[in-house]
């Protein structure tokens, strides 16, 4: 199993005092660092308006961090790809595949925020379909460097994409939250699912379903696979691990989750700051996991046993990762 | 005046053999204390650059003080708010190296106010915060009523100020949004190439930046530069606004055309101070292409130094 983990810098809002440029340059050093500590991957998420700290462009930051790196996987989770042209979208990926040597892993998610769809002009209620499209371009962009593509939002007549990519074609995951609508998407469509934060029982029901869709649309499952974003924090102890939860909550979720209609309600409905005693953001606090190293180990090897591809972990812990953690699976997998 | 370097990655065979050749030449030439690298956006073959400002980016963290350009960067087919934002991001990433060079219209084949607006709505969102623009190619953000007036507007100040994460359901289409991050200089350099008479107007009435690129002959750079300061003169303009900028071919030890400054190194510092001397231009960039390293060290230490006195 791959270990990625998080940019840091992208989510540190509150009390961690830097200047701006030095914030941008505290992505870099986080792919360095993850690099020298043994992650996989490392990855920038994006968003947009409003924060001088947010990153409105994670191919430009990965490219960025390919100069200073050499080995490490640079990855986009998740890049919004319903606000993007699919071809300037296909141009960049194939520009920072060339400039990293071959590295770059492509997580494509359609977003939530509703300014971020208003201030790029596109309609929220048609990003489900872009998506969908979208990374049928960039598939074909990335496999031939030639696009012509007849969809409901998008076409191109025989377009030709510069440069070619590097690999044919560019890893794609679909990011999907944990949702079974964003499963079936991936899974009729053919590619990997990358899944939210997920506990271990609602993880291996995704997964199976995600399989069952995957064998009803004709793919072969065992080809397919998923990744996980899981917000595990470690400690000597537990109550050292809830501390650094707490610390992760009060700089960047606190905010990123209530504010901006990413939790839903029992009716799908998006909440805009729900109090910290609604049931749903008190599932997904629950669903940070805090435990000491050894439990980690235990809780992460379920998720290997579920044939998970790749785990992504908070930035804020990663030597300590790196120490107690990755040397467990690293010997296993030997 | 000020010296630099340009690079179109076009036309040779594979992309990553020709990119890491100008990412190495790049950083000869920040060692070498050139001041500007300019890389041209293309999409005509396999090693063109459709992205400079990714390009770019990889660029920023191999140099330390060389100011990094897209140059021949397209408006057209381009968002607004992306283009404000990568080259904002770029100034981070390269502590405050950023600019960007458009296209002339007409080498997009497109109408001159489509750039003008580019150009308007990137300027207007690096210096201030939450904004709207309306303007007949696009509007930002994208629900306005009929009534919003043209151009860049501003929120009245309601008595009290709302986080962004307090917005809620009600605000979460604002009417005014901030573009982020903001460039780390205040005022970030912004050129178009004044290839046609249109831009060449636009640009000279409206203080943008002027850039002279390679195509145009040393004879038709002047005049175009002479017509640009006419034009700048009487729209009230003053020559600190901008950074005009010269682009030519450079033969050590060739033949000089209607191109390329040549001849010995002290034949082609005098071609370049008379030019200056003639058109006012404080920016100098050599099109470098397929020269040895050592070139651009004998340029660097006998016609740079000179330059820069």
């Amino acid at each position: 199993m791959e270990f990625w983990t998080s940019f840091a810098g992208q989510m540190v809002l509150r009390g961690a005092a830097t200047s701006v440029t030095e914030n941008y340059d505290r992505f870099v050093n986080s792919a360095v660092n993850a690099e020298r500590l043994g992650f996989d991957g490392v990855v920038a998420s994006e968003h947009h308006f409003e924060y001088n700290r947010f990153l409105p462009s994670p191919l430009q930051a990965l490219a960025a961090a390919a100069a200073a790196t050499s080995r490490i996987r640079l990855i986009t989770g998740a890049m919004l790809l319903p606000l993007y042209d699919p071809i300037r979208a296909a141009e960049m990926a194939c520009a920072v595949d060339v400039l990293s040597g071959g590295r770059l892993v492509l997580g494509l998610g359609q977003g939530y925020r509703p300014v971020e769809f208003d201030g790029l002009g596109v309609a929220k209620k048609t990003r489900g379909a872009r998506h969908s499209e979208a990374m049928d371009i960039l598939r074909l962009a990335t496999t031939h460097g030639r696009v012509s593509y007849s969809g409901q939002h998008y076409r191109f007549d025989n377009v030709e994409v510069n440069p070619a990519s590097l690999q044919h074609p560019i890893e794609l995951w679909f990011c999907g939250g944990n949702s079974v609508v964003g499963a079936r998407r991936a899974a009729r469509a053919g590619i990997d699912y990358w899944a939210a934060n997920l506990p271990l029982e609602p993880a291996r029901t995704l997964i199976a379903r995600y399989k069952e869709f995957a064998r009803e649309a004709g793919h072969r499952p065992e080809q397919l696979r998923v990744a996980i974003f899981r917000d595990v924090f470690i400690g000597e102890t537990v109550e050292e691990a809830r501390a650094a939860r707490q610390q992760y909550l009060d700089l960047y979720y606190d905010e990123h989750i209530r504010s901006y209609g990413y939790l839903l309600d029992a009716d799908g409905q998006p909440l805009f700051e729900p109090p910290f005693d609604h049931p749903a953001y008190l599932q997904f606090v629950d669903s940070l996991y805090c435990g000491s190293y050894q439990m980690v180990i235990e809780e992460l090897t379920h998720y290997e046993s579920l044939g998970v591809h790749s785990i992504t972990v908070p930035p804020i812990q990663i030597d300590a990762f790196s120490k107690h953690i990755l040397p467990a699976f690293r010997r296993r997998g030997q | 005046m000020k010296v630099g370097l340009s690079w179109d990655p076009s036309g040779a065979a594979s992309a990553a053999r020709a990119w890491g050749d100008i990412v190495d030449d790049m950083t000869r030439a920040d060692a070498l204390g050139f001041d500007s690298a300019w890389l041209a956006e293309g999409r005509t073959s396999a090693s063109s650059c459709a992205q400079p400002s990714i390009f770019l980016a990889f660029a920023a963290r191999r140099t330390k003080s060389i100011h990094l350009r897209p140059l021949h960067r397209r408006a057209l087919g381009e968002h607004p708010v992306r283009l404000a934002e990568e080259i904002a991001l770029l100034d981070h990433f390269s502590h405050g190296r950023a600019g960007i060079a458009f296209a002339a219209a007409s080498a997009q084949r497109t109408d001159v106010e489509l750039v003008h607006e580019t150009i308007e709505f990137v300027r207007t969102a690096w210096v201030t915060n939450e904004f709207r623009f309306r303007g007949n190619y696009f509007r930002f953000p994208e629900h306005m009523n009929a009534t919003v007036s043209a151009g860049a507007s501003f929120p009245a100040w309601q008595g009290h100020y709302v986080p962004q994460w307090k917005w809620g359901a009600a605000k979460s289409t604002a009417d005014f949004l901030a573009v982020t991050p903001k460039p780390l200089a205040v005022h970030v350099p912004v050129y178009v190439a004044i290839d046609d008479d249109a831009t060449l107007e636009c640009a000279a009435r409206r203080g943008i930046s002027p850039y002279v690129s390679v195509g145009s002959t040393t004879d038709e750079a002047k005049r175009r530069l002479a017509k640009y300061r006419s034009l700048a003169d009487d729209a009230g303009r003053k020559s600190h606004e901008v950074d005009a900028v010269i682009e030519r071919h450079v033969a050590i030890d060739g033949p000089t055309d209607s191109y390329t400054f040549g001849g010995s190194t002290h034949d082609i510092a005098c071609a370049i101070r008379e030019f200056a001397a003639v058109t006012r231009v404080g920016h100098f960039v050599w099109r470098y292409r397929g020269h040895r390293p050592a070139d651009m060290e004998r340029f660097a230490n006998e016609v740079q130094v000179r330059l820069q006195a």
